[in-house]
């Protein structure tokens, strides 16, 4: 079909309208029947006598989010020719269609199509649906800490950069049991509860009816509370390359968890640029979630723009609201390819935004670590807390960190100055592939409270 | 078809109004609000469908005033609920007016009559939000709702409005189901701080409004900002877009633009020079970074000379 007749169309309405959205879906622009059937209504009512009419009715009613967009003008193009108008955005050519993370997920998984099982039997979300509310609130002080056999016991402490394939499942299979809790919020929304501060007066009217219109019983109303959301920026940069299969299980994780009396989560992957990967992850099966992960992320094991990307975080999606009263938990090693001055400046607006700012960074367990990366020395006055994360047994630091309220006390930055940055050295620490420094099986002794293992002024229950 | 065949039916009442695309773009520029084919054509399809309409853009590109000119071509009150983290029931659709229950409780009790539930219950004791002010709104036209920023209430709310985008009806456990016999024309608006979910958007109508072209924007400043120059729309609207092409943290949007015409207009500007631009800097760009970066990048090539 090169031209488009008019008279074709109005003969054979629901046949273009149906082929047209098929070809969509397949494209992976989520199409339903109904949403063809309510295109061929369409039609009618524009009567379309150009092109670019039957391209914004087609739009309009198919696409449902600007991510589909680039597709969407694909498709048209191949079904009903080529748009010569300027009001069209450029047309995209077929690979950056191919990799546009939004529609990558689409495309594999149909709506409506079962999710595929769980692995290894073990079914974070149904577990955490069964936990009551104070189990969650307990949680939040003490994190459930995985307690099994020796061969676990031995991946607990084992550093993320040395773990085998194999490993990375087990390890998979044991991130799934941590319970990811962050600080809690009041919201506007109340709860009747006997022993509210505020009186239900909807209730008490109600309830003063059996009483002969006396309120007898005052009932009472208390204002909900809700876990703040989580927002992880994990670096997939090459010198994070080691960790970046870990930390994006973990983060897989942490999407998983959204549930009732959990956190919401969302996700980002940055390397030269920010990847948003909440959809990406939103999978059961951590295989399938990481496999789109790393297609939706084209700039995977390349260098590292931390300011660039953080500003990018900030400018689309913090000030609009995403980082506002958030926990941001930021998995980097802070090695900054471009101007250690922008992290800075970005790192001082996302602090301004979020609830908390935890900066995970692997590196950190080595002995003698000091924040020499430009980066890492550059956020630091801005970061709530510093921790390692590079086990799984140090992950429970992270989750200790990321459960923290926060403290009145000032940044770690402000507390532990960093020593004077010394001139960074050539070449970036993975240039060879030596493991870090005490990536044996203890923690490194090296490590301790006086580094901001967590918050100053964290107070153990 | 005379406008007395009409009467009554509010789907021939709009038909009638709005026969066509051409027909509303004329019909809403005509109430000072340009609009390009997109989304002429998306607001069309969601009145004759009728479907609610879904818009998305970054703050002022105009989405909350595409529904205030929606009002106007119909003549219809543009009723409008801001949404805001927790919203809930009682402050979007109804709320029980207690001291009046109270106070009937009591009357009842000293005269001796009996009260039922009902009585109490009964839409005299109703106080109307936003959401069934629309649904009951008599006609003869429909009300045009508008839901600003839903991305800001959580997601409970979202499923609370489900009824309402889907079916144009209410449920009141007191009172029953409110269907409303004039369905609200319906907008939505967001700014993409969280994801919709599927279910709101599959029963909506979505469009994407981006920056107008230069020569737009020129267009709908002058109608904005009445008694404006050309020579000074055109140097605001370039100055603008240089503004969105560098690296600020918010870029200006049409709302900003036709703010700063009218501080210089107002202070008597008649041609964009940097003595202007640094002296009302502050009504398009509302950080203090953002200033520091174009006045860092030279206010003299903000300024376009006009013939």
């Amino acid at each position: 079909m090169t031209a488009f007749e008019l008279e074709t169309v109005q003969l054979d309405l629901p046949a273009v309208a149906g082929a047209f959205g098929r070809r969509l879906h397949a494209a992976g622009v989520p199409v339903t029947a109904e949403r063809s059937a309510r295109f061929a209504t369409a039609l009618a009512l524009v009567r379309p006598v150009a092109r670019r009419r039957l391209y914004w009715t087609a739009r309009a009613v198919f696409v449902s989010d600007h991510s589909q967009t680039k597709t969407f003008n694909a498709v048209f193009a191949a079904v009903f020719g080529f748009l010569d108008e300027r009001a069209i955005p450029a047309l995209p050519d077929a690979d950056t269609v191919a990799t546009a993370p939004d529609e990558c997920e689409r495309s594999e998984r149909p709506r409506g199509a079962p999710s595929p099982p769980r692995p290894n039997g073990v079914a974070p979300a149904s577990g955490a649906g069964r936990r009551s509310r104070a189990d969650e609130q307990r949680d939040a002080q003490d994190v459930e800490v995985p307690t099994v056999a020796s061969d676990d016991e031995l991946l607990q402490h084992k550093h993320f950069d040395a773990l085998e394939p194999h490993e990375l499942a087990e390890l998979y299979r044991m991130m799934a049991r941590l319970r990811l809790a962050t600080p809690t919020r009041r919201t506007r929304r109340a709860h009747r509860d006997q022993r509210g501060n505020r009186i239900d007066l909807r209730r008490t009217l109600r309830g003063s009816l059996r009483t002969g219109g006396e309120p007898v019983r005052l009932a009472r109303k208390r204002r909900q509370v809700v876990r703040r959301r989580i927002v992880m920026l994990c670096d997939i940069s090459g010198s994070m390359e080691p960790y970046a299969r870990a930390y994006l299980q973990f983060l897989t994780c942490a999407a998983g968890s959204n549930g009732v009396g959990l956190s919401r989560s969302e996700a980002f992957a940055f390397a030269t640029r920010l990847t948003r990967l909440t959809r990406a992850l939103a999978s059961r099966s951590p295989e399938r979630a990481i496999q789109r992960a790393a297609a939706a992320a084209p700039d995977w094991a390349s260098g590292t723009r931390i300011g660039d990307a953080l500003k990018t975080f900030n400018d689309r999606h913090g000030r609009r609201g995403m980082a506002r009263g958030a926990v941001i938990v930021i998995l980097s090693d802070g090695w900054e390819r471009g101007d250690p001055m922008l992290v800075g400046q970005e790192m001082e607006r996302l602090a301004r935004l979020a609830y908390r700012v935890v900066w995970v960074n692997p590196r950190a367990s080595a002995p003698g670590f000091a924040p020499r990366a430009g980066g890492m020395a550059a956020a630091l006055p801005h970061c709530d807390a510093l921790v390692s994360g590079h086990s799984l047994h140090a992950l429970q630091q992270v989750l200790g960190a990321i459960a923290c309220e926060r403290a009145d006390d000032a940044a770690p930055g402000a507390t532990w100055r960093p020593p004077e940055p010394v001139a960074e050295p050539e070449q970036e620490p993975w240039g060879s592939a030596t493991p870090v420094q005490g990536s044996s099986i203890a923690m490194p002794s090296g490590y301790g409270p006086s580094r901001g293992n967590t918050t100053p002024g964290w107070r153990t229950p | 078809m005379s406008p007395l065949d009409a009467a009554g039916d509010p789907t021939q009442e709009v038909a009638h109004l709005v026969p066509d695309v051409e027909t509303l773009a004329r019909r809403l520029a005509a109430a000072d609000h340009l609009v390009d084919e997109g989304l002429g054509t998306s607001i069309f399809l969601s009145l004759r469908l009728p479907q609610p309409l879904l818009l998305e853009g970054e703050p002022g590109v105009g989405k909350t005033e595409a529904a205030r000119s929606l009002a106007k071509v119909l003549d219809t009150p543009m009723i409008r609920l801001q949404c805001y983290d927790g919203i809930d029931a009682a402050e979007a659709l109804y709320e029980w007016n207690y001291p009046r229950q109270l106070l009937a409780i009591r009357l009842a009790d000293s005269s001796g009559k009996q009260l039922s539930e009902q009585d109490l219950f009964g839409p005299e004791y109703l106080i109307r939000r936003p959401l069934l002010a629309a649904l009951e709104h008599p006609g003869p036209r429909p009300a045009v709702l508008l839901i600003d920023e839903i991305d800001r209430a959580d997601d409970d709310f979202e499923a609370f409005l489900l009824e309402l985008l889907g079916e144009a009806a209410v449920t009141i456990p007191e009172i029953g189901t409110i269907r409303a016999t004039h369905p609200p024309i319906i907008v939505l608006t967001s700014n993409r701080t969280r994801d919709l979910h599927d279910a709101v958007k599959r029963r909506c109508l979505y469009h994407w409004i981006d920056y107008p072209s230069a020569e737009r924007e020129v267009e709908i400043v002058r109608r904005r900002v009445k008694g404006a120059s050309q020579t000074l729309a055109v140097q605001v609207a370039g100055a603008v877009a240089r503004m969105r092409d560098s690296d600020v943290q918010k870029p200006p949007g049409i709302a900003e633009a036709i703010d700063w015409l009218a501080a210089l207009s107002l202070l008597g500007v008649r041609r964009l020079d940097e003595c202007a631009i640094d002296r009302t800097l502050g009504s398009v760009l509302k950080y203090s970074e953002d200033q520091e970066v174009i006045r860092a990048a030279g206010l003299s090539q903000l300024v376009t000379s006009v013939g």
